[in-house]
């Protein structure tokens, strides 16, 4: 034992999440990892300590682990937030929902006066049409705010932008621009709502705003507030392209490796195709492989690389197996869209597997998964490799033949469990129908079936907060207030462990983080409550404190 | 024919994983008389990449893909603007598909301003179609692909020996478009660009099957008679594009393009980049094009 200084924690309860030391009153840190839990009197035979008595009324637990978000997270808070829903910013600020047009007009008026370049294009996020009763949003409410200055609202969904007019005209957007996706009113003008990326794009400094802002500093620090905010230690950036991008891997480093930096962050590589048809030679696995060897840090992590092999479910794109989709719109084609070819997955998984990577694959329908998990088959069988810990990312659909499968193959899960509460109500209505939505996100079946799982946020899409993924798979209740799927519920043990160790297994860091045990990182959550005291209702309620990472303690931003 | 000197024309070349789009984008780069970029991929960010394509043109650029829902953020129209700023600039940027994509979905990104989309381009395989559209895994996307399509490039005839069923099942999925046939995707350009067949011009080399016939005028010209124009066409001309002016929007520049069955009149992006004035080229089989087809504009 080194003659570093000790640092005994105390606090109400401290949730170890090790099952053969579940509970203690005390951790003792030294440097940056835990040198015991215990009892005070079993710390000190560690010789001499400082008691530090400051969570002496809070709940401990190990920090919890966020395998899926982006950093994107942190990036959209560059721009004022007209959600529906109120949503707690990183520096602590609660933005209240904007439920009406007026309220998200009164929102964007005021944010236009704090701007001081009259030039400067003001974007904002998170607008969500189908929540707010009426008339839509269009250019002529945005109108209202400024007849000048460009007006840029980005959607919830990624889908859709609505401009105002002085956009329009600066970016020539006119009843006879010829891209598809600009809406239209009955007299054939531009009503101010831009569809899907080509017509987004159309609109100058919106849609190239937030990609700018994904890069900087700010973002980053953000993504990790955020994570701090709610009890998140371990952030996954789950795919980006962008560390080959100038000095992206170096701001990464910058950012990360400052003491104040409130988080660990695992930055996976995001797998790109345009590459492939090189000589067997795949940049992205050299690249991932000299990450992982290289340039892994106290706080910043690789070794993982991202595939995204079908769409999403409410934007009926994901790859379901039959009967397919409830009620699709009209003209869809029946079912979803690849974004890799389904009999070139196998050979791509097999280069990565082969350099010891591990390949986490959004697959949101079952038939996606299918394919990921015949190639995970396929590429074991031509090269035989223990522990490799390849995950099913979202897995909303996965069957339980599918985890049977995957628990023999070794393959994990990270369940989109806060799907059920955002869109259950339309699954079970509209996309999927009653039996297959009850048993989507299926926690239930994933632990029965011996697959080790974590739940999701994959902030921005939803709020980062492990607090809520795990109360959505414990309760499973939906916005309209429905219990979907019952069967389906864990406990709330369960997903306190998917939570912690479970994400943190499957970005094979459980060695380091995930439980509360001598030899391992001092990474906790700070809580002001038990979540096993709470109802389980209430599990997403608990407030936060903070966190402590590395033995440094970082108060959430609304304390 | 060129549109306008400052446009860059976009052809999408579509088709699914192994129908030949990077043999034909090599074609392309051999054949092509003119100054082409090429775009690899659908989505995400641009890095340049030589070696990609095999005549190693320094204009390829190569987008790696983001995640539709996990990235949400296109980088598409960040790369079309490093193809505008290419220096000199490209008369035509052709942009390769993934194997899986909706060309409809790239094409859509061809109508921004100083770009005008040509055409999209799919390439099938002759060979596998069939049992391509009948597979559950990836019919739906073949299928799709097809339906996307201005032109079809039907690829590996030489090897097909069940070519009259692909011309049944094609025509059933997309009944309007210019079906070319090829052996190792050598689609003939003039057809798959529109170009303009220059009858002294044995100077590229090329002694080819089509010929074509230019109108050009100056006064704003009446929709129904290029309605009437194009009903009036012989059944096997099938491709014919240019930009005119028609009296009821006169100062509105647009982009008029019939492949195989289909025609449209779109509004040019970039209103300031075209010249005054009509310009139809249309083109044929050799002796297909009559003397006097523009007849009705005049
Ligand atoms: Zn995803
Ligand atoms: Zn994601």
């Amino acid at each position: 034992m080194s003659d570093a200084k000790v640092t005994i924690f105390t606090g109400k309860k401290i949730i170890t999440m090790n099952p053969a030391v579940p509970v203690a009153q005390a951790i003792a840190v030294q440097g940056d990892r835990i040198l015991g839990v215990g009892t005070v009197e079993d710390l000190a035979q560690w010789g001499d300590y400082e008691l530090d008595e400051q969570f002496e009324d809070y709940v401990l637990m190990p920090g919890f682990v966020e395998a899926h978000s982006h950093v994107m997270a942190g990036a959209v808070w560059e721009f004022p937030y007209v959600g529906f829903y109120d949503r707690p910013d990183p520096l602590g600020h609660t933005w209240s929902g904007c439920q009406t047009i007026a309220a998200v007009v009164d929102r964007l008026a005021e944010c236009e006066r704090e701007l001081k370049d009259p030039n400067q294009t003001l974007v904002a996020w998170g607008l969500d049409p189908i929540f707010l009763d009426g008339e839509r949003l269009v250019a002529k409410h945005l109108d209202q705010i400024s007849a000048t200055r460009p007006i840029f609202v980005f959607h919830a969904s990624g889908h859709l932008a609505t401009v105002n007019s002085a956009m329009m005209d600066r970016s020539s957007i006119d009843r006879y621009t010829p891209t598809p996706g600009v809406a239209r009113d009955t007299d054939g003008e531009p009503n101010g709502e831009l569809q899907e990326p080509a017509a987004m794009s159309l609109a100058q400094d919106g849609l190239s705003a937030i990609g700018v802002a994904m890069m900087s500093s700010n973002a980053k620090w953000n993504y990790a507030r955020e994570a701090r905010n709610c009890g998140v230690t371990t952030i996954a950036d789950l795919g980006t392209t962008r560390l080959t991008m100038e000095g992206q891997l170096e701001a990464w480093h910058e950012a990360t490796s400052h003491d104040d930096y409130p988080a660990r962050v695992v930055v996976a590589v995001g797998h790109s195709d345009s590459n492939l048809n090189k000589k067997n030679s795949n940049p992205i696995v050299s690249l991932a492989v000299r990450l992982r060897d290289e340039e892994e840090t106290a706080k910043l992590r690789f070794g993982i690389v991202k595939l995204v092999l079908d769409g999403s479910i409410q934007g009926f794109t994901a790859r379901i197996s039959w009967p397919h989709y409830v009620n699709p719109p009209p003209g869809h084609p029946g079912n979803g869209l690849w974004l890799i070819p389904p009999e070139q997955l196998a050979d791509i998984v097999s280069g990565y597997h082969e350099a010891g990577l591990t390949v986490h694959c959004h697959c949101n329908g079952d038939e996606a998964t299918q394919v990921f998990i015949d190639a995970v088959d396929l590429a074991l069988q031509r090269h035989p490799r223990w522990d490799h810990r390849h995950t099913v990312q979202h897995s909303q659909m996965t069957t339980t033949a599918q985890y049977k499968k995957m628990a023999s193959l070794g393959i994990n899960a990270n369940i989109f469990s806060n799907h059920i509460f955002h869109w259950g109500d339309q699954h079970a209505a509209v996309t999927i129908g009653e039996e297959r939505a009850a048993r989507m996100d299926a926690c239930a079946t994933a632990e029965r079936e011996g697959v080790v799982f974590s739940v999701h946020s994959d902030a921005p899409i939803t709020p980062m907060s492990q607090l809520h993924t795990a109360w959505s798979a414990v309760n499973r209740l939906t916005a309209s207030g429905r219990v979907l799927g019952p069967e389906e519920r864990i406990s709330v043990a369960k997903a306190l462990e998917a939570c912690t160790l479970g994400a943190a297994h499957q970005l094979k860091l459980d060695h380091d983080i995930g439980s509360l045990e001598a030899g391992k990182l001092a990474d906790f959550a700070v809580l002001e409550k038990d979540p096993f005291e709470v109802s389980p209702k209430e599990l997403k309620n608990i407030a936060v404190w903070g966190t402590v990472v590395g033995g440094t303690p970082h108060v959430a931003s609304s304390k | 024919m060129k549109l306008s000197e400052d446009l860059i024309e976009v052809s999408v070349i579509g088709g699914y994983l192994g129908a030949g789009k990077t043999t034909l984008v090599n074609h392309i780069l051999r054949e092509a008389s003119e100054r082409v970029a090429v775009m690899v991929n659908d989505f995400g960010e641009i890095n340049i990449d030589e070696t990609l394509i095999d005549s190693s043109n320094e204009n390829t650029i190569s987008l790696t893909n983001g995640c539709i829902c996990c990235s949400l953020v296109d980088g598409f129209a960040a790369a079309l603007e490093s193809v505008l700023s290419l220096l000199p600039r490209p008369t035509r940027l052709v942009i390769e598909a993934s194997g899986v994509a909706d060309p409809s979905a790239i094409a859509a990104h061809g109508h921004s301003p100083g770009l005008a989309l040509d055409a999209v381009v799919v390439v099938v395989d002759s060979v596998r179609l069939i049992e391509q559209i009948a597979d559950p895994l990836i019919g739906q996307t073949v299928a799709s692909q097809i339906r996307a399509a201005d032109v079809i490039v039907i690829n590996k005839i030489d090897l097909c020996d069940t070519l009259a069923s692909v011309n049944v099942e094609l025509s059933e999925l997309n009944p309007n478009a210019l079906l070319v046939y090829a052996n190792k995707a050598k689609a003939d350009l003039d057809l798959l660009f529109g170009r303009e067949i220059l009858r002294t011009a044995s100077a590229a080399g090329h002694m080819g099957k089509f010929e074509s016939r230019t109108h050009e005028s100056a006064q704003p010209i009446l929709r129904e008679n290029l309605e009437t124009l194009i009903e009036n066409l012989p059944s096997n001309i099938q491709r014919v594009k240019g930009i005119v002016r028609l009296a009821e929007a006169p100062r509105i520049p647009m982009v008029f393009q019939l492949v195989g069955r289909s025609w449209e009149l779109r509004a040019l992006a970039d209103r300031g980049k075209s010249p005054e004035g009509n310009r139809l080229v249309v083109i044929g089989p050799k002796g297909s094009i009559p003397i006097g087809w523009d007849n009705f504009l005049s």
